[in-house]
């Protein structure tokens, strides 16, 4: 936890926040139950750029960000960042949880401040620094509401300002926009590239939404399904500053072709293979096996 | 000089305001709605005795028992009885939260401790607090020890077990987002296992100061000196039957003020979980 991001030490962002996964594997074994969610995988997450990861369901996207944020540790393999080995959470990879992670009784503006708060930062810079942030994603008029007072919006952005506020190396994004309705989500979309194109921050970014993942990607991986492996990678050269208008020229409808006719492949395997249950397997033993683990 | 009168008298307008307000929400259309239905319950406890139904006709006449509460109310003595049983309350019922609040997060937190601890906790708490009332004349030295005692067994496995759920219900990626943004274990504890669990914490004292008001009436009626489950089964004894109506709605009044002190304690306590 080096980056308790005084001014004076602000790194640019962007100038870290590699992530290079070497022969990662993740097994999870109950009973007889064995579930092979990524196997010997090899990844490397740019700095400085958007990575986008897509994948059916339950091929170990929220596993692969699950282990670089150091929640659960590969079976085999190591997860570096910027050439350190990750063996623990911290501040210089948060993410944003595809269920708002918001603590309910904290009002907007202790939700923002909690890593300043309990990384012992002085009173007075939190304010300055929250302040600042708040107006960033708009919300400084709301820092004394709850959370559940928000609109979905609303949450998805004060999520990020927690996350931002500690000016983190990466930022891992679990599906941050899902469950959003589609005017807010495309608003999101816009906010969030806009965001990205002013910081540079390095960004790994999970979503199912083809658009959404070209939009804002400077590399979309595809990922196979059980177990994850990389499929494909395709380079985004779309022009920057996006706009949604690029939705509509060929460039963005031949990278849109190409990606899903790779998701076609995988989706029809997960479909084969009855993927409802075994991402529920998933599911079911990530949260078993680690709350113990995180647990006091 | 101006300022001030017109200070005071800002003062004096929002004392009034307040006033106003307080009046609105006592006669709100909810509340008439409330009283409505008390009106007429008394209107058939009248008719039931009117139309000499049988079995009931032992009844009080609603008069005859407000003609005794009102004289009642107007003795120290039945405010001692009143005194009485909540003091047995709040000290049976505060022990009950100050030692079964921390030891269902104890047992929330840690496995180990859950599984040395939970086995023994799930033999004891089917025992019904009534069960205990022989033993606990016999165990404590004063009579009033084991009320408090007793109190203290209704409320306390509820509370455990609801720390325990709440503990539990916490999921589990707040405490990642906490870890990930530099939480230490104490932080952990004070800024989201604590108020994580405060929604079940406060149904665990709502749902044991029922219990508790249960228990208490139980354990007075047969073995304490003075207090509203006294007096009434006294009222029974003496065959003074207005003054068991008046015990019982007593009871019910005390019941009902301490369910409202919680529930005002839990919106205090919870404002995250105001509704808009």
């Amino acid at each position: 936890m080096t980056n308790s991001a005084s001014a004076g030490d602000r790194h640019t962002a962007g100038d870290f926040g590699e992530v290079r996964l070497e022969g990662v594997s993740k097994i999870y074994e109950k009973d007889d139950d064995r579930l092979v969610a990524l196997e010997d995988l090899d990844f490397t997450v740019q700095k400085g750029k958007t990575t986008v990861l897509m994948g059916p369901t339950g091929c170990g996207k929220t596993v692969l960000i699950n282990l670089i944020a150091g929640y659960e540790q590969p079976t085999t393999g190591a997860v570096y960042l910027d050439g350190e080995p990750v063996r623990e959470p911290g501040c210089d990879r948060l993410v944003v949880f595809q269920e708002s992670a918001l603590f309910p009784w904290m009002t907007v503006y202790s939700n923002v401040t909690f890593g300043c708060q309990v990384q012992g930062m002085a009173e007075k810079e939190i304010k300055q620094k929250a302040k600042a942030i708040l107006n960033t994603v708009g919300l400084f008029d709301f820092r004394d509401k709850y959370p559940a007072h928000l609109s979905g919006g609303m949450q998805r952005r004060a999520e990020l300002a927690r996350a931002l506020i500690n000016d983190p190396k990466i930022m891992l994004m679990d599906e941050p926009f899902r469950g959003l309705d589609a005017m807010t989500r495309q608003l999101m979309q816009d906010f969030y590239v806009r965001l990205y194109e002013k910081e540079g921050h390095t960004n790994l970014f999970i979503t199912h939404e083809i658009d959404e993942a070209i939009f804002l990607a400077d590399r979309l991986v595809i990922m196979t399904f059980q177990p994850g492996k990389i499929k494909a990678e395709i380079e985004v050269d779309l022009p920057r500053p996006r706009s949604f208008k690029m939705m509509a020229t060929p460039e963005f409808m031949k990278i849109r072709a190409q990606a899903l006719d790779l998701l076609y492949e995988e989706a029809s395997k997960a479909l084969a293979a009855g993927r409802k249950s075994a991402f529920d397997l998933v599911g079911a033993l990530a949260t078993t096996k680690d709350s113990c683990q995180v647990a006091l | 000089m101006s300022e001030i009168t017109s200070v005071a008298r800002r003062r004096a307008k929002s004392t009034s305001a307040r006033l106003k307000t307080v009046l609105k929400n006592l006669f709100n259309l909810g509340n008439l709605r409330g009283l409505c239905a008390i009106v007429v319950f008394v209107a058939l406890w009248q008719l039931v005795i009117y139309l000499q139904i049988p079995y009931l006709k032992n009844l009080p006449y609603p008069r005859a028992v407000a003609h005794d509460a009102a004289g009642a109310a107007v003795t120290s003595d039945y405010w001692i009885h009143w005194g009485l049983s909540l003091m047995r309350i709040f000290i049976g019922f505060i022990a009950a939260q100050v030692i079964g609040i921390p030891l269902g997060l104890a047992m929330g937190i840690s496995r180990t401790f859950k599984q040395f601890s939970f086995p023994l906790f799930e033999i004891l708490r089917p025992i019904p607090p009534i069960a205990w009332i022989p033993l606990a004349i016999l165990f404590w030295p004063t009579r009033e020890l084991s009320i408090y005692f007793l109190v203290f067994i209704g409320a306390f496995y509820i509370q455990v077990i609801n720390v325990i759920q709440g503990v539990s219900n916490i999921s589990v990626s707040l405490k990642w987002a906490a870890f990930s943004l530099g939480a230490k274990p104490g932080d952990i504890f004070w800024r989201i296992l604590l108020p994580g669990s405060l929604p079940s914490i406060i149904t665990g004292m709502t749902v044991g100061m029922g219990v508790a008001w249960n228990v208490l009436i139980a354990a007075e009626m047969i073995a304490a000196k003075g207090g509203l489950g006294r007096t009434t089964w006294e009222s029974y004894t003496n065959h003074n039957i207005p003054f068991i109506v008046v015990g019982m709605v007593s009871i019910g009044l005390a019941g009902s003020l301490c369910s409202a002190l919680l529930r005002w304690l839990g919106k205090q306590a919870m404002p995250w979980t105001k509704k808009f």
